[in-house]
């Protein structure tokens, strides 16, 4: 749907992780670290703080940052995605687990080694910005430049390039008071920016602002993302803006992945009532592709209607479809036809009716039109 | 009955049903008393067959004048000799002495008028045009009165004391900001320290320094470094998370995450610091005056011994000056952090400082050229003859006979046979063992049951020093002035809650009052009252107003507008609003307003002992006076305790979590 599904990113190994996260525990409370690997390791959350007097805010995660890619870790308040994006950095010290950054063992890290990854390799963005009021926009985008301890009039190029990148030019001497919310954060994403990281996490950065401005502010990072391709991580709460950012979105909930996919397996495939109930509101037809609509072309269908690309979203086919006059658009993969969507397989979508061969019929759905999933 | 078991179960009967410990258990301040009260049924006979009722038993008591004695002997005549002061205390003192003295010489070698333009050129830097103004106009008032080279002596000693205090403050406030361990141990003393009466602090510093400059310094110092200390820790404490959490992500080391990231956001509150220990340190380098601090307190403190109330005014006048200027350009200075740069480029940062120098070193050439180093004799103006004039003219109008009212003098001796005499005498009056028990409930109902016991030792230790006598008086005088305090202030604070235009018109008179050193407001009572307890709990009764207003008045006015709003949907009257919503939800800032009004009129009752209100304050003063120090600390332990035990009774819970937060 967007650039930031660049098809070849998917298609990349889990050698080229950026990423790379296995087991990852972290319990607050008291003797935290008997909890991973324990007798309780496997109680819901209520139950593990009756027995331990802990909380398991990310419990037993694993997953691969893939280079290039969005990766959307997304769920409820209190899911633990926030404590989970702080320990990629070890803002907050994970309690076991391994964790990776470029093959490299994050944990095994001594203080300056990890200064090093946190100035070049891993910049964040917060939620609430953390912008330093008593500097102006362009010292604060220049911070982390200062930081590693660059000359004055370099940092302050480098500062007034991207002061300028995420459209505050002629703002670089205002205090951050002075700015809006959505401002603000493009100070934010300057100063992250600034130090040129491999990965930019962001955490929550658009919960704090108006639905204008954040949409705004997401097409700012699809845009960043198309031109440069840098690797993000993304923490969100918000279902709309992790389908339309990320290329592989993890759903959290107690602390637990519940399930990683792209967008489309999200909502195409929920891996249980839970994921189910979340993608419930989504409008499927914007997400699903056609490819995962079709159906095999009947003889003599290979001629007639429009033509629309596998990746296309269903809504596009409908248009299609519907401009046409057409019954049904035949799915061209270069140039060869791999299958054909009518109008009854797209209202199928539409409707939620058509549900993947993997997942069983919903029991409220009972009269559709069965032969198309079958 | 019937009703309640066919329907739902009410909380109350619910509450009848869960029997009579449950029932306390909902009121814990009946709980406290009950339990209180079985201690004492126990106790209270024992003890009152063992020692008797009365004033506190001369068998508990442990004289420490003897002791003591021996101490200031020994420090009297080893003060030469020993090495301790010749290698210890002895460089401590040169070196105070030496920056005095050389602070002072700077002063006096800028002239008046480079010490007029210094000022001026500094508020202008740092709070503006109007202040530089101000501060100009205050220096040369100052010395019209005659009062310039006693105000040079007094801001010679109070740059130094801030200085030290400063320096003090920052570290230690560094160290209780940046460790838990220290901030734990610091505060609770810092916050003890900030509610002593500022005479407790003149008598150890004598004993160790002798009467002198060096000693006032290091009471200023001692009195004035807590604020700072305290609102450096907070101020560091308190940085944001968000943004520390942001700096930290970008690799920041420890020493770059201190000084540009939590410093710089404690900025405000080390302004405030700066401010309150300023503030501290002029009121007690006024104090100081009692242990040979010389200056502007001196005067006021030589002219109130012989009531010649012309002389008090006029070096009095160049305190409140002084407070005025330095209190409002800190402040202002504090209020512009963060704001724009303002006025035209070329006097911004360095250059507007540079300028502020040259134009100081310019005014004070020409004063030199001129010749005149020293304000001159004949442009002065002698107000002390007039003001006595118009004093005397009170005393044969104002004292006595004014129809209706009655005088001052007889208002003034009304108050002491009407209200405290019969207080004090009913507090010597009482078996010393029931003030015990009073004080422990007062203090276990308001507050937690430490701060119980703090305040019953505390009222257990005045006993053992043997001063239970003099204590009670002081005490009821705190009594009676808090009681007029708060009745006067809780009534302003009412109207001014509900009328803004009232506010309005109290917020310029109270920020002066709140700035006023403690030892000003006995020049006035004393013209109005003569000497004695009723002008020095008048003064206390002045000079606590101000918070207790204030306080009372953020108080009310911060009640949650919802909760405001809904009681007049419901169609509470003006009078029902203010019973039953505002006071209840503005109890916590009601109880702090007791809180202030206690130790500042103890702060103040204490200083009375110099216009006659005898007892510890007078103690204090003696021993100084007479050189008899063992009488002069027992009493200054006394007042310590008396200031922890009145502070601990009022200190409401809530105020600690407050801090906490």
């Amino acid at each position: 749907m967007t650039a930031t599904q660049a098809p070849e990113a998917a298609v990349r190994s889990a050698d080229e992780a950026v990423f790379s996260v296995r087991n990852l525990w972290k319990v607050f409370g008291p003797k935290a670290d008997r909890v991973p690997g324990g007798e309780h390791a496997a109680l819901p959350p209520a139950e593990l703080r009756e027995a331990t007097g802990c909380t398991a805010a990310v419990r037993d995660v694993s997953f691969d940052v893939r280079k290039g890619e969005v990766f959307v870790v997304m769920g409820l308040s209190g899911s633990g995605k926030s404590t989970l994006v702080r320990c990629l950095t070890r803002l907050i010290e994970p309690t076991s687990g391994t964790l990776a950054i470029d093959g490299e063992d994050v944990l095994a890290m001594d203080r300056s080694r990890l200064r090093e990854l946190r100035r070049h390799r891993a910049a964040m963005v917060f939620q609430h910005f953390g912008l330093l009021p008593h500097r102006t926009v362009v010292d604060n985008v220049a911070y982390g430049l200062e930081i590693q301890g660059l000359s004055k009039s370099e940092r302050r190029a480098k500062a007034a390039e991207l002061v300028a990148k995420v459209g505050l030019a002629g703002m670089e001497d205002r205090r951050p008071s002075q700015l809006s919310g959505g401002q603000q954060q493009r100070v934010g994403l300057a100063r992250a920016l600034a130090v040129d990281p491999s990965v930019l996490l962001f955490d929550e950065p658009f919960s704090a602002l108006d639905p204008l401005i954040r949409r705004e502010m997401q097409d700012e990072v699809v845009r960043l993302h198309r031109e440069e391709g840098r690797t993000m991580v993304f923490i969100t709460h918000d279902l709309s803006e992790a389908l339309r950012l990320g290329t592989r979105i993890a759903l959290m909930r107690d602390g637990g992945i519940v399930q990683l996919g792209t967008p489309e397996e999200i909502v195409g495939s929920p891996a249980d009532d839970y994921v189910r109930e979340f993608v419930r509101d989504v409008p499927r037809e914007q997400v699903l592709t056609v490819a995962t609509a079709m159906r095999p072309a009947l003889a003599g269908e290979s001629e007639r209607g429009p033509a629309v690309r596998p990746d296309a979203t269903v809504a596009e086919a409908i248009e299609a479809v519907s401009r046409s006059g057409d019954p049904a658009a035949r799915v061209m993969d270069a140039g060869r036809l791999v299958g054909v969507v009518d109008r009854a397989c797209l209202l199928d979508v539409v409707a939620g009716t058509a549900e993947p061969a993997v997942t069983a019929p919903a029991p409220d759905a009972p009269d559709g039109p069965r032969e198309v999933t079958a | 009955m019937a009703t309640a078991q066919a329907g739902p179960p009410r909380p109350a009967a619910a509450r009848a049903r869960r029997g009579p410990l449950a029932a306390l258990r909902a009121r814990p301040a009946a709980a406290k008393l009950l339990l209180l009260a079985l201690v004492a049924a126990v106790a209270v006979p024992l003890v009152h067959g063992r020692w008797g009722g009365g004033i506190w038993p001369a068998a508990l008591t442990a004289d420490l004048s003897g002791p003591l004695g021996d101490v200031t002997d020994w420090i009297v005549s080893n003060r030469d000799s020993h090495p301790l002061f010749l290698y210890f205390f002895g460089h401590i003192s040169n070196a105070i002495v030496l920056s005095v003295r050389g602070v002072y010489l700077v002063l006096l070698a800028l002239g008046w008028a480079g010490v007029t333009v210094l000022a001026a050129a500094v508020a202008w830097r740092a709070a503006g045009i109007r202040l530089a103004l101000t501060a100009a106009v205050s220096f040369l008032v100052c010395g019209l009165l005659g009062m310039w080279v006693p105000t040079m002596q007094t801001l010679a000693l109070m740059t130094v004391a801030v200085l030290a205090s400063v320096v003090l403050g920052l570290l230690l406030g560094l160290a209780a900001g940046l460790s838990d361990r220290v901030f734990r141990v610091l505060r609770p003393v810092l916050d003890t320290m900030q509610v002593l009466p500022a005479f407790a602090y003149l008598l150890p510093v004598v004993l160790v320094f002798g009467i002198g400059v060096p000693g006032a310094v290091l009471a200023t110092v001692v009195y004035a470094a807590p604020p700072m200390a305290r609102l450096t820790a907070l101020g560091l404490r308190g940085a944001d998370a968000g943004v520390m959490e942001a700096v930290t992500s970008l690799g920041a080391t420890g020493r770059q995450r201190l000084l540009s990231a939590r410093l710089p956001l404690a900025r405000k509150e080390l302004l405030l610091g700066l401010n309150q220990t300023i503030m501290m340190a002029l009121s007690m380098a006024v104090i100081a005056s009692v242990i040979g601090a010389g200056g502007l307190g001196d005067r006021v403190y030589q002219a109130l011994s012989s009531v010649d109330v012309g002389a008090a005014l006029a070096a009095g006048i160049p305190i409140v000056l002084l407070a005025v200027v330095l209190d409002r350009t800190t402040e202002a200075a504090g209020r512009r952090i963060g704001a724009e740069p303002t006025g035209p480029a070329l006097l911004r940062g360095w250059r507007g400082w540079t300028l502020a120098a040259a134009v100081t070193a310019a005014a004070a050439v020409a004063g030199r050229v001129a010749g005149g180093q020293v304000w001159p004799d004949d442009l002065t103006v002698a107000i002390a003859g007039p003001v006595n004039t118009a004093k005397d003219w009170m005393v044969d109008h104002l004292y006595t006979g004014v129809p209706v009212v009655g005088g001052t003098a007889d208002l003034a001796s009304h108050f002491t046979s009407g209200v405290l005499n019969p207080l004090r005498g009913g507090l010597t009056g009482l078996p010393w063992w029931s003030v015990l028990l009073i004080v422990a409930a007062l203090a276990w109902t308001i507050g937690t049951w430490r701060t119980a016991a703090t305040a019953v030792l505390a009222m257990a230790a005045i006993g053992v020093l043997g001063v239970w006598e003099p204590s009670m008086d002081t005490l009821s005088q705190v009594i009676a002035a808090v009681a007029v305090t708060l009745v006067i202030g809780f009534g302003v604070a009412v109207g001014a809650a509900r009328s803004e235009r009232l506010e309005r018109l109290l917020r310029p008179v109270l920020d002066v009052f709140q700035t006023m050193p403690q030892f000003v407001y006995l020049i006035p009572v004393v013209a109005l009252f003569g000497v004695g307890r009723a002008p020095a709990a008048a003064a206390a009764v002045v000079y606590a107003l101000p918070a207790v207003i204030r306080i009372t008045t953020q108080g009310l006015r911060g009640v949650d507008p919802a909760a405001m709003e809904c009681a007049r949907s419901l169609g509470a009257t003006p009078g029902q609003q203010l019973r039953q919503v505002q006071i209840p939800l503005a109890r916590p800032s009601l109880l702090l307003a007791v809180n202030q009004a206690v130790v500042l009129v103890l702060a103040v009752v204490i200083i009375g002992g110099l216009v006659g209100s005898g007892a510890l304050g007078y103690d204090v003063v003696f021993g100084l006076a007479q050189g008899d120090l063992a009488t002069g600390l027992v009493a200054g332990a006394a007042i310590v305790c008396l200031g922890l035990m009145l502070d601990r009774v009022t200190q409401p819970t809530t105020r600690r979590q407050r801090q906490e937060s």
